[in-house]
């Protein structure tokens, strides 16, 4: 995976630690804000308590002449606890590490409970109560700070494992990625091990269920490729072998007639090198047809007379069929509109009508007939010529499927063109013995046109 | 030298007839399959031409059968079908060469000629015996140095009993050797030959075994 590209590993990676990252941080914000308020609560209490026991130690006769006494620190952490007593506005007793004025300003006016106050620059937290006559005032204060180090000191317990969890975390969290993502390495690398030209479908033994749409597809396209890329190499293959015969021949017809002393000889040969040309012409001819015929999108078709189209291929064939004293005939009928393109549909009839001329023994019949009944326009063209056998039947249109021993020249491409154009129209094709004339029958029809 | 030329196209078979002609072979020339089978399994041609795409029965499998039949003349497959498989196969089934159409048909004459030479057991290209080279390409004859004219028959006559040297032919052996078909062949012209040559080329180098035919030894008998 390049860096460039965005990494699926990395975006997992960083997804999931994001949102384990957040929890802990919600969870870590509402431990916060719970053991503060509990932590208040308790030291709240605390404070509360140890003043009402200064209160009740005061319920002695209080003397108004004894000094005031300082308690002893009997604990580290005493200092951070402060209390002052007053007895009528004089300081009674107090903590080593209380002020001799109240800890609350007497300005501001008594008031029993909690209260904020800065004292000495120090936040106190601090409860104030009377005692039981009203001469006596009691103050307990706590540091501010002392309590929020508690709470840190909770904070961090349970917030330092996180924090060194979360690199552990991270790491294990991209190693079950990468190990998620093992198959889809795999099939990048099969992939990558693959020859370009390898087209079998790619196998990724143990790939995940959510892997298995994308190679399916792979896969398909893989076999859609390869069928056309055989396709293509067949053809290739195919119209090379047919090509070289014809030009086996002119070479050796040209190379005879360069030697031929004799003039009849020599004359003979120059024909047939001429005819080998011309067949070599038309072999390419159709061989450009058909690949044209199969490269191309559907062409656009437009409403029109199938018999305009038929008669004048017939006319146009007739001169070919009058030289071998052929009979070819024309039964049209008036208007027969189908959805086509003109110059595909006339390729389509002079191959039919060729085929059968071409096939047909001398003073043969052809007879070539355009029908409609419901709407469906039928061209059929059939001969009296020999036909083709009934297991053969199938396989007219492969290309350069020929009938063995037609003793004529001929490539088998003509059928192909036919099927083609006939598939582009959407028109069916059905070959079948001629029962009236005895030869080939092949018919052509279109569906109605809408 | 007489060959069997098996080709189902009509242009180019009648192309490759008229050159190899040209090229001093007499030639057969056979459309399908199954004549070129019948053919080779009756007739002692030098060599055959023998194109794959037959009608009937493909080229291979008529190769196939007439080598089980234990016909041993010099096979050229000319063919159209160019994939490596395609060759290995015609070469394992028993051709002796395979060439690609189209063809030079003096190259394909040239072959043929090798083909020949290689199954009498002569690698070089002329055929020597006794005094005599004969070159068959050139259509020439030497003898002791010196250019011998010979007719077209004389020639083929000659070659049949040069290619054979040491071996005895019987007259109709060298009739086939001499004709193709469609030729009346008189009853006497193989003796008319070789009365011929020996004329030509002195009445030591060709023997008369009485009965059996005719011999060319391969060394000057002594006078």
């Amino acid at each position: 995976m390049s860096l460039s590209a965005p990494s699926l590993q990395r975006r997992l990676l960083g997804l999931v630690l994001g949102l384990v990252a957040a929890v802990w941080l919600g969870t870590a914000v509402r431990t916060w804000f719970d053991a503060r308020h509990e932590l208040e609560e308790l030291l709240d209490g605390h404070l509360a308590q140890a003043a009402a026991l200064l209160v009740a130690q005061q319920l002695g006769e209080p003397d108004d002449d004894a000094p005031a006494i300082d308690a002893p620190v009997l604990h580290k952490e005493a200092p951070k606890i402060a209390f002052q007593v007053f007895h009528e506005g004089r300081l009674a007793l107090r903590s080593a590490n209380a002020p001799a004025q109240p800890m609350i300003d007497p300005g501001e006016g008594f008031r029993s409970g909690f209260r904020s106050v800065q004292v000495a620059g120090t936040e106190w937290r601090v409860f104030a109560t009377y005692g039981a006559e009203r001469d006596i005032q009691v103050y307990v204060g706590e540091q501010q700070r002392s309590r929020e180090s508690i709470l840190w000191a909770l904070l961090r317990g349970s917030l330092q494992p996180l924090m060194l969890a979360l690199p552990l975390l991270a790491l294990a969290i991209w190693w079950a990625v990468y190990r998620g993502l093992a198959p889809l390495r795999k099939l990048g690398q099969t992939l990558a091990r693959r020859e370009p030209q390898a087209l079998q479908p790619v196998v990724v033994p143990g790939a995940p269920a959510e892997m298995q749409p994308m190679l399916n597809a792979l896969n398909a396209l893989f076999e859609r490729i390869g069928r056309l890329m055989e396709s293509e190499r067949r053809f290739t293959a195919d119209a090379a072998h047919e090509l070289r015969t014809p030009i086996a021949a002119i070479r050796a017809q040209a190379q005879v007639a360069l030697a031929e002393p004799d003039e009849g000889a020599r004359r003979h040969a120059l024909q047939a090198t001429l005819q080998g040309c011309d067949r070599a012409a038309r072999l390419v001819e159709q061989l450009l047809t058909l690949s044209r015929l199969e490269a191309a999108e559907a062409p656009p078709l437009a409403a029109l007379d199938l018999s305009g189209v038929v008669q004048g291929v017939v006319a146009e064939m007739a001169p070919q069929a009058l030289q071998r004293h052929q009979q070819l005939t024309l039964d049209a009928a008036p208007i027969c509109r189908v959805r086509g393109e003109a110059t595909l549909l006339v390729v389509l009839v002079r191959n039919l009508v060729d085929n059968a001329l071409r096939y047909s023994p001398p003073r043969a019949q052809v007879q070539v007939v355009v029908s409609i009944q419901g709407g469906k326009v039928t061209l059929t063209v059939e001969d009296s010529g020999p036909g083709v056998a009934e297991a053969e039947l199938p396989r007219l249109g492969e290309r350069f499927f020929r009938v063995l021993g037609s003793g004529q020249p001929g490539s088998g491409l003509g059928w192909s063109i036919v099927r083609r154009i006939a598939q582009v129209h959407g028109a069916t094709v059905q070959a079948r013995r001629s029962a009236a004339l005895g030869g080939l029958l092949v018919s052509v029809q279109w569906p109605a046109a809408g | 030298m007489r060959i069997l030329l098996a080709e189902d196209d009509a242009l180019l078979g009648d192309g490759l007839r008229a050159g190899l002609r040209q090229q001093g072979f007499q030639v057969d020339w056979v459309r399908d399959g199954v004549a070129a089978e019948r053919e080779l399994r009756a007739e002692p041609y030098a060599a055959a031409v023998l194109d794959l795409g037959l009608p009937l029965k493909d080229g291979l499998a008529v190769l196939r059968d007439v080598r089980a039949a234990g016909v041993t003349l010099p096979v050229l497959v000319l063919t159209a079908r160019d994939a490596v498989p395609d060759r290995i196969r015609g070469l394992d089934v028993g051709a002796d060469d395979y060439v690609l159409k189209p063809v030079d048909l003096q190259e394909l004459a040239a072959r043929l000629r090798a083909l020949v030479r290689r199954a009498h057991g002569q690698p070089q290209e002329q055929l020597r015996a006794q005094d005599l080279a004969l070159s068959p390409a050139g259509r020439v004859v030497l003898q002791a140095g010196q250019p011998v004219t010979l007719s077209t028959r004389e020639f083929d006559l000659l070659q049949a009993l040069m290619l054979n040297a040491g071996r005895v032919l019987s007259r109709e052996q060298l009739e086939q050797h001499l004709y193709s078909w469609g030729h009346e062949v008189e009853s006497n012209a193989v003796e008319v030959h070789v009365h011929h040559l020996r004329r030509k080329l002195g009445s030591g180098v060709i023997q008369t075994v009485r009965g059996v035919g005719y011999l060319l030894p391969r060394e000057q008998p002594a006078a």
